[in-house]
């Protein structure tokens, strides 16, 4: 934060709410953790664990709501200070969409495990562990307010899409090889998605951050690595 | 028929900017070049150069002392009914130096009006408050000037609540009153450019909203520049802010742009309230 207001509740006052983004940002981050754990362990405590647990991420969101509405009507902020609340209310939901996905992983993880393990599960730690690094260092650029380390997080996000698109494809062929494996791989591909998903909410809190610091959007085109949604796998046998 | 009438006639119709609002480019009515300002030896004002655009409202903000006022008080050299203050520089309105001498003072004020920070409203009747002026730049039938004040009093939306008792005396009137009637006042002589000192700094919320609307209103006709402590009413009413500082202009951009992200840190700091 910038230098102190003369109103010394308004610092406090944006200290909680940027304190309330790192809580939830914390939180979401290790729900993801937990949740793929439950998978890769077959725990289904541990993932019922991850699904009450967003309970408290929604919480925070409406702590934050609250916060930024009470700012908002009794600060009047303008510049800098209006962009920190703005951008604080955007990046709170964006990580309450992190917080659904980790818990609709771990909810999903409860059905697999109680099929027989498929072989393609193993590359799903590999895109939650790289989701989890983009929402660490967005989450410390957002705390050190560092709009370059950001922008590599914003680029980064094109390797999530990649292995993604490639899981796509190995889940695809898997399910042709083996019918009886296409309810595992079903979930398991909505649990990619779903990551894939999280590293999207992640580069848009890349953005809100880089608008926060500067003033102006970030109006690049960031690079795609998922093409899944151009696949054809054409069907055995056919001509 | 008259605008105000123009407007009764149509209570219904969608308020319809003027043409010659905020969608049409600006057009240049006033540029300060240069200006300094002294009290005695003491400079207030330190070379400012900044344009006033005409039908836009340009708000002056900055802390007490920065030199707001006494940049307002130099465009229609009211300084000049005190010893020892002197501008250079220039003051071009439409291409005329009005700082320059043999400037016909009266006349040069009749076209930039100003309105102060608490109402002054003359010891006599309201309506004689606005015909006074007019009577001292024209010569009217009694029926012209009946309409005129009507106008004056329409046009800052007065008119419905004095228009039963014009003979009594202004002073009767509430502080916001009081302070639309100086607006009435300084726009009867049909000026080009208003000034308005903290116009709204004396009233109370509601006469407040009233005061903005009017400026909202009046700047369809108007050059306007306002100076004002209120910054949200700086960022809700004008279409340029300049801030100054200790005599200097620190920075001058649309109001948007001012209030959302402003160029100089020194800026941003006293309009976030971390000035110290």
């Amino acid at each position: 934060m910038a230098s102190e207001h003369i109103a010394r509740g308004y610092d406090e006052e944006l200290r909680k709410l940027n304190n309330t983004v790192a809580e939830m940002g914390g939180l979401a981050e290790s729900q993801l953790g937990t949740a793929i754990e439950a998978v890769m362990t077959r725990d289904t405590e541990l993932a019922a664990r991850v699904v009450e647990g967003d309970v408290k991420v929604d919480q925070l969101e409406r702590d934050l709501d609250n916060l930024a509405i009470r700012l908002l009507a009794l600060r009047q902020p303008v510049a800098r200070d209006l962009r920190e609340i703005f951008s604080a209310l955007k990046i709170g939901s964006d990580l309450e969409r992190i917080g659904d996905y980790a818990a609709n992983v771990a909810k999903r993880s409860i059905a697999l495990s109680q099929t027989p393990a498929v072989r393609p599960v193993y590359a799903l730690p590999r895109m939650a562990h790289l989701a989890q690094v983009l929402i660490k260092d967005v989450l410390d650029s957002y705390v050190q307010r560092d709009a370059d380390r950001a922008y590599s997080v914003w680029i980064r996000d094109a390797e999530l899409d990649e292995m993604y698109s490639s899981l796509f494809r190995e889940l695809l062929t898997y399910m042709m090889e083996d019918p009886r494996s296409i309810g595992s791989c079903t979930h398991l591909l909505f649990m990619a998605k779903n990551i894939e998903r999280i590293g999207d909410h992640a580069t848009n809190i890349a953005e809100n951050l880089y608008y926060l610091v500067n003033g102006t959007p970030l109006e690049e085109v960031r690079p795609k690595g998922d093409i899944s949604s151009l696949e054809v796998i054409e069907p055995r046998g056919a001509p | 028929m008259s605008l105000a009438t123009a407007r009764q006639a149509m209570p219904l119709a969608p308020p319809t900017p003027p043409e010659t609002h905020a969608d049409s480019a600006p057009r240049l009515k006033v540029l300060i070049r240069d200006v300094d300002f002294y009290y005695g030896t003491f400079k207030a004002l330190k070379n400012i150069t900044m344009p006033l655009h005409d039908k836009r409202v340009t708000a002056f903000i900055g802390p007490s002392g920065c030199g707001k006022s006494t940049l307002l008080r130099v465009l229609n050299r009211i300084y000049e009914l005190y010893p020892g203050q002197q501008a250079a520089g220039a003051v071009i309105v439409d291409g005329e130096d009005t700082l320059a001498p043999g400037v016909d003072l009266n006349l040069l004020r009749a076209r930039i009006g100003m309105v102060f920070q608490k109402p002054t409203p003359f010891p006599m009747s309201i309506y004689d408050n606005i015909a006074f002026g007019i009577r001292l730049y024209e010569r009217l039938p009694h029926h012209e000037l009946d309409d005129r004040v009507e106008s004056a009093l329409r046009r800052a939306a007065l008119w419905d609540e004095v228009k039963e008792k014009l003979r009594q005396s202004g002073l009767g009137l509430s502080g916001g009153q009081q302070q639309r009637l100086c607006i009435a006042r300084a726009i009867a002589v049909q000026p080009e450019i208003l000034l308005l000192d903290e116009p709204a700094s004396a009233l109370d919320p509601l006469s407040t909203q009233r005061i903005e609307e009017l400026i909202a209103e009046l700047k369809a006709d108007y050059c306007i520049a306002i100076v004002t402590h209120n910054m949200q009413q700086a960022a809700r009413s004008s279409d340029y802010t300049a801030f100054m500082y200790l005599g200097e202009l620190i920075e001058f951009d649309e109001t948007e742009r001012i209030f959302t992200r402003p160029k100089q840190k020194h800026t941003e700091d006293y309009i976030t309230g971390r000035f110290g």
